[in-house]
């Protein structure tokens, strides 16, 4: 579809050819429908038997009497006084008195009144089923046997009819009830059970799609078509009144639910296949409601009459309108609903053309209605429908969940790369933070000591000075390799190693480094601590110990380490040197007053601290000296102080 | 240091450097501390001074012009194992000396290291004390703590070392004194060396079957 819409100059060509394609195999096949329906309605209808039939009668109407043969149409009237007196005559000899006789009504309209020998056998009028013109209800009436006369008895009709439809009598039959009660039985299941097995499927599927629709009610689909079947359930259900009514107004409410019931079907139809809603589409619903008012304001016969010009060719007319849309729906979607509801509507449709035919005496037959007993085709359709739809809106869940399942596995597996690519980003730039910071410190230690050795070494200078410089150069590059090391975030374990260098350092120069640990853990543990937090803390533990060896000729360093309690933020750290040299002046400020290296060294400490968090204090007398290293509690991530 | 001199007579060491100012400086350390120097310059010369007579002791650097100094370690292990064997390194990395433990060295002599250390450090092994850095046992102890990668660095078994062992290395890599870690573990102080002679040799992997042996209780091979 997709490739037709891109060349839009060959595509209305092109769609109209499909569209065509489509339309045809359809249409042929419903024609094969109408001539199968044609030709079931023409050659199966029920087989009654002849050789009792009884069809010569004279017929008494308005006062004037002839003589008639049945099956037998009379005027359409509208009072249920003086109806038509049909009287005929049969052969009963006492030898058929072994078995029962009856006499059996195929089809009459509207109701009938039978008398064998001038005595009532049988009155339909009191069978509310049988007073339903749509149904060709037949009747059966056993003759009690001491009403019949040996030789010719006489039978008379009564013929009620109630218009706008004619009154209408089929042959009678009067026999051996064995031999009538089979076809009876036929009829009766045609025309009795299979409506009401019918009209019970229809209050059944009106009772699923009301819940459908409770449940899902945003889909009015369901609700509508549950309405449509609930009014088809109760006009089925509820027994029609017989003229005079009881209840007229109920009557003529029941007249207006076929016309509204084939309209909700429609909209049904409309909605189902996806159609935008027309603009004057209630009007629709405009036949059946006018049927309504005029039941409801206007006595009888007025309202069948309005239903029978009114109310019928609404029904016609809305499967007409059915049969459009389910045929563009079929052409549209090809799909197994609509083309099984086509073929339904098809049905309904003959069935209607034939029974209007049939009401307009346009074709003679024995007028029996199959519009309501096709209708179960329709009902069949909408229920297969439905249910492929059910369960093509569970394959599509399924289908959707696999998608999804696939969806999530590829965002997954983008997201894992994009994590792996951002890992790899974060790794180079931490590599390249560190090369940054390695790149400091060694020019803040080594760089600058290797250089003071070159310059020592031109200047033609031996001996101890150069020998420092490069003792002083091998320990920062032990320093920077040391701090590299992953400590785990235990400062102890820098400590240790540079307790060891500290030793070595101190022991040429005879000075003991008394070494305090005032608990066994040492220091608390700082996941956050890195690796240049440890190099400024042991450059400024160095810086103070070569200032107690260099300046002021300690013969004694002690160093302290400590974890003290610093309430809810947990425990810090302390590192003391402490040594017994001559110590250094201080002005008030903090700043050394001894001008040259060990100023610089005491302000180099103090940024080195203030770097990390920790803070410094360094106290000096003529005793001594002690620097005070307090540790924060948590290292600061960036080295902020240093930009 | 006192006494250097009356135990020093007998015992011989066998210094491999290439860098001859380096090697001249602990020779002239080691020989005013009294001990009998020989020296080589390769890895050859090495073999060739010990085709003569084990030495006591073992100095070697790492880096050899015609071979590294592990073969030599592991020779001398193999063919005298009453030698007491040391690396000597620049910086004493964990690298380098890690893997001259694996194959049998003890410790490491830093080549900057002042003469009266050098004379203590050799005193000392030959004493029967194995000095061990701080460095070093962090290295270690670090290993002991199970991680889900594979660390970084030579392979070192750390399965054999038991918990008292472990904590020794724990208190040398914060800086203790052997005292220290003494009174804190319930120790006698002299008991201290021996666990970390024993910690030497349970790093020591002697052989190739061993090696095998070992890989398979720290289940790295599955068999």
């Amino acid at each position: 579809m997709s490739e037709i819409a891109a060349k839009p100059a060959v595509s209305a060509w092109t769609r109209r050819r499909l569209r065509l394609s489509r339309l045809v195999p359809y249409v042929l096949l419903q024609v094969l429908i109408v001539i199968a329906c044609i030709l079931v309605l023409r050659l199966v209808p029920p087989d009654d038997p002849d050789d009792y039939a009884v069809s010569e009668f004279s017929l008494h109407e308005d006062g004037a009497t002839r003589s008639v043969t049945l099956p037998h149409f009379t005027a359409s009237r509208y009072s249920l006084a003086d109806p038509p007196l049909y009287t005929g005559a049969f052969t009963w000899r006492t030898s058929d008195a072994r078995t029962a006789w009856s006499v059996y009504l195929p089809r009459f309209s509207n109701a009938v009144e039978v008398a064998v020998n001038g005595v009532v056998v049988l009155d339909s009028r009191r069978d509310d089923v049988a007073n339903r013109p749509d149904r060709n209800t037949p009747q059966i009436a056993v003759i009690p046997s001491s009403l019949l006369r040996d030789g010719a008895n006489q039978i008379t009709v009564r013929l009620f009819v109630w218009g706008p439809l004619k009154g209408f009598l089929d042959t009678v039959y009067v026999g051996p009830d064995d031999s009538l009660r089979s076809a009876f039985e036929t009829r009766a299941l045609l025309f009795v059970t299979v409506p009401v097995v019918l009209s019970a499927w229809q209050s059944l599927l009106a009772v699923i799609l009301a819940i459908m629709w409770l449940m899902r009610r945003r889909e009015p689909v369901y609700g509508v078509l549950a309405l449509g079947m609930l009014v088809g359930a109760v006009q089925a259900f509820v027994p029609p009144p017989v003229p005079p009514a009881p209840y007229p107004r109920l009557a003529a409410i029941l007249l207006a639910s076929a016309p509204i019931e084939s309209a909700l079907v429609v909209v049904f139809a409309v909605l189902f296949f996806g159609w935008r809603w027309p603009r004057f589409g209630l009007l629709i619903f405009a036949p059946g409601l006018t049927i309504l008012l005029v039941g409801l304001f206007a006595s009888q016969p007025l309202p069948r009459i309005v239903f029978l010009f009114l109310g019928v060719p609404t029904v016609g007319v809305c499967l007409m309108l059915l049969a459009i849309i389910v045929t563009r729906a079929v052409i549209k979607r090809q799909d197994a609903a609509s083309f099984v509801f086509g073929c339904a509507v098809t049905i309904v449709l003959t069935c209607w053309f034939h029974d209007m035919l049939s009401v307009f005496d346009i074709i003679q037959n024995d007028r029996t209605f199959v519009t309501r007993l096709s209708y179960s085709a329709m009902l069949v359709a909408i229920g297969a429908g439905l249910t492929w739809r059910f369960a093509r809106a569970l394959n599509q869940v399924d289908s959707f969940a696999g998608q999804l399942v696939t969806r999530v596995r590829e965002a997954e597996e983008r997201l894992k790369a994009s994590f792996a690519r951002e890992e790899e980003r974060a790794r180079a730039a931490a590599l390249a933070n560190e090369r940054t910071r390695l790149m400091r410190d060694l020019h803040d230690g080594l760089g600058g000591q290797l250089i003071s050795i070159v310059a020592l070494s031109e200047r033609g200078n031996t001996g101890a000075t150069i020998t420092e410089a490069a003792r002083a150069a091998l320990k920062d590059l032990r320093l920077v390799i040391d701090s590299m090391d992953d400590i785990g975030g235990d400062l102890m374990l820098a400590l240790g190693s540079w307790r060891e260098r500290a030793a070595a350092q101190l022991r040429p120069h005879d000075i003991a480094l008394d070494w305090r640990v005032t608990s066994p853990q040492g220091l608390p543990l700082h996941p956050e601590l890195r690796p240049w937090h440890v190099i400024q803390i042991i450059r400024i533990l160095d810086e103070a110990v070569t200032n107690a060896v260099k300046h002021a000729s300690a013969r004694h360093i002690k160093a302290t380490i400590e974890t003290l309690d610093g309430g809810p933020d947990g425990p810090y750290g302390v590192i003391s040197i402490e040594d017994n040299g001559k110590g250094f002046a201080l002005a008030d400020n903090g700043e050394a007053l001894t001008a040259g290296q060990a100023a610089r060294g005491l302000r180099n400490m103090k940024s080195r601290a203030a770097r990390c968090g920790a803070a410094l204090d360094i106290g000096s007398g003529s005793t001594g000296t002690s620097v005070r290293l307090q540790l924060p509690q948590r290292f600061p991530d960036n080295d902020a102080a240093s930009r | 240091m006192t006494d250097q001199g009356e135990t020093a007579d007998t015992i011989t060491i066998l210094l491999v450097e290439d860098d001859a100012p380096t090697c001249w400086r602990l020779q002239d350390a080691l020989v005013k501390a009294g001990y009998d120097v020989r020296t080589a310059g390769t890895l050859g010369e090495a073999r060739n001074a010990q085709n003569d007579a084990a030495p006591r002791v073992l100095l070697t650097d790492l880096r050899l012009p015609d071979g590294h100094g592990i073969e030599l370690i592991r020779e001398t292990r193999r063919r005298f194992p009453d030698t007491e064997i040391m690396v000597i390194s620049a910086l004493g990395d964990e690298e380098s000396v890690i893997s001259a433990i694996t194959v049998g060295a003890t410790g490491y002599l830093l080549k900057d290291a002042f003469p009266t250390d050098i004379a203590t450090t050799v005193r000392d092994l030959v004493a029967g004390h194995s000095p061990i850095s701080a460095s070093i046992a962090r290295f270690i102890v670090r290993r002991t703590q199970v991680t889900a990668e594979p660390p970084p660095g030579p392979a070192l078994n750390t399965a054999r070392l038991t918990p008292r062992e472990i904590d020794i290395l724990w208190g040398i890599a914060k800086g203790f004194s052997y005292a220290e870690i003494a009174s804190h573990l319930g120790l006698s102080r002299q008991t201290v060396p021996g666990h970390i002679k024993n910690i030497y040799r349970k790093l020591e992997v002697h052989t190739r079957s061993e090696a095998v042996f070992e890989a398979v209780q720290q289940g790295l091979i599955k068999l």
